[in-house]
């Protein structure tokens, strides 16, 4: 891991998460109640020893910026540790980044300084849990230009990524970005196998594939340009990972994400002692509950005075008064939910008070008129709004 | 018309020199001595190819590559100096080609030659 710096990209503006990234980038979206999204790509770079990191950031960066420098400020410099935030830095011009390869190549001169043999680029917006240690060995042992990280998913759901075709060797032969007719895995005709957007570079090639890639009009991405480009005419490999993973896209995946941790026994584990998860506590008091809650997960801070919460998950500070009623609901620090209010299905921002008495998540037409409703009828009530 | 020629070169007998021997392969050249007249003729009057000096007062050529590439990411460049120790460097590989100077400039007409075939 010594010989390999990490590259975050944490620059996203994550349109289809919206309005959970109205006032902050992607990876800073709070999830699970006490984490933000970027604490687990985070967590697995210090869980598996690289500690050289560079998290790229872009659009609506200060609360990124701001949960980075509070929670992972624990990096000894002095022992070649590190974790920078780089904004852009507009030293190949005036443009921010154009694409996720072109992050990347204006940051170059972070890699000239570094000189590290291998680049590990991953995303500031998944959920899961690797090692990337292993993956690096793969990388090594096979003298790969690039590994990618690869996943199984459900044929149907594999349009969304980029689908690999791998040979016996385990050589990746084909790559196509979100292709209308994706590639069935070899003798499972209804399963692929899909890139999580985690890439092992062997940084010379990397740098030389992005210097040819800039001199095109190319989109500088490394799923629609990058990766394809290196599949054709380097040695890709594809590393298999079968563990949890969530690329969170969009509100829907991300609500259900979060229901996937309040399940009886949750398929990703939070409690996982050789794997803990780091982030950022405030000094609160410890929950307090006078009502009934089920299957949820409650953080420091927060009151239920009375009434239900049921398969839910509290971040610090929520205040669930008499009588009220939340059901598979993501509420954000400090949400206040009144006397009474009953809040179904529904992801609410920082910053809101449920009025007594006041009902969401049950009657889709009424909520539509007053809230964004998701395809899977998710309620999304943005940071600070009013309600009367 | 011959292809277009811009060479950045801050030592004035030695863009004079680059000159006449490229004019004389049929290009038509213009030189100019540091790197800011290089990006503002870059922007006004895009040339066919830039031959970039490194080591110039000022701002130098792998901080103009930088800009030139960021304002004309398809004109090619290629880096001329007595240095090879540069080529080591990731910022200079956005050029397309990199040729160590001397006083044969034969490698620097050829590199010419080929990238300007296209």
């Amino acid at each position: 891991m010594d010989r390999a710096v990490a590259m975050v990209l944490a620059g996203g503006q994550g349109e289809r998460l919206y309005p959970l990234t109205k006032d902050r980038a992607k990876p800073a979206v709070p999830f699970g109640g006490v984490y933000r999204i970027i604490d687990f790509t985070l967590s697995n770079c210090l869980n598996s020893g690289l500690r050289r990191i560079y998290v790229l950031t872009q659009y609506r960066s200060v609360s990124l910026h701001r949960h980075v420098l509070l929670a992972w400020n624990m990096f000894n410099y002095e022992l070649g540790e590190y974790i920078n935030l780089v904004p852009p830095q507009r030293r190949l011009g005036e443009l921010w980044y154009r694409g996720t390869a072109d992050a990347i190549y204006q940051n170059v001169y972070l890699l000239q300084q570094e000189r590290p043999e291998y680049v590990v680029v991953l995303s500031g917006d998944h959920v899961y849990k690797m090692d990337y240690g292993p993956m690096l060995k793969f990388h090594m042992e096979r003298e790969a230009d690039l590994t990618i990280s690869c996943v199984e998913v459900p044929r149907k759901e594999s349009k969304r990524f980029g689908v690999v075709e791998v040979g016996a060797d385990g050589r990746v032969v084909g790559f196509r970005e979100k292709p209308s007719d994706p590639k069935p895995l070899f003798g499972c005709p209804d399963r692929s196998l899909v890139s999580m957007g985690i890439y092992i570079f062997t940084t010379s090639k990397l740098v030389e594939v992005l210097a040819e890639d800039v001199r095109t009009g190319s989109e500088h991405d490394f799923g629609r340009n990058i990766v394809p480009l290196m599949v054709a005419q380097d040695r890709a490999y594809a590393y298999m990972f079968s563990g949890y993973w969530r690329d969170i896209g969009t509100v829907d995946s991300y609500h259900e994400a979060n229901m996937e941790l309040v399940e009886p026994e949750p398929t990703f584990g939070l409690w996982d002692e050789e794997w803990p998860v780091r982030t950022y506590r405030p000094q609160l008091p410890p929950a307090r509950v006078a009502g009934t809650v089920v299957d949820s997960l409650l953080s420091e801070g927060c009151v239920v005075e009375g009434g239900r919460v049921v398969r839910s998950v509290l971040s610090p500070g929520v205040h669930v008064h008499r009588g009220a009623e939340v059901v598979e609901s993501v509420l954000f620090e400090g949400v206040e939910v009144g006397p009474e209010a009953h809040v179904h299905r529904a992801v609410v921002d920082k910053e809101v008070n449920v009025p007594p008495g006041d009902v969401m998540g049950v009657d889709p037409e009424r909520d539509r008129r007053r809230f964004k409703v998701t395809e899977d009828g998710v309620v999304v009530v943005p940071r600070g709004m009013v309600l009367r | 018309m011959g292809k277009r020629l811009l060479v950045v070169e801050d030592d004035e007998s030695e863009g004079l020199y680059y000159k006449l021997a490229l004019e004389r392969e049929g290009y038509t050249v213009d030189v100019v001595d540091n790197a800011d007249d290089a990006l503002a003729y870059v922007k006004e009057n895009p040339p066919d190819a830039v031959v970039l000096d490194i080591n110039m007062p000022g701002k130098d050529g792998i901080e103009a590559l930088g800009e030139i590439m960021a304002v004309n990411p398809e004109l090619p460049v290629v880096i001329n100096t007595a240095y090879s120790a540069y080529k080591d460097n990731f910022m200079t590989w956005s050029a397309v080609a990199y040729v160590v100077k001397s006083s044969d400039i034969s490698e620097l007409k050829e590199v010419l030659a080929k990238v300007l075939r296209g």
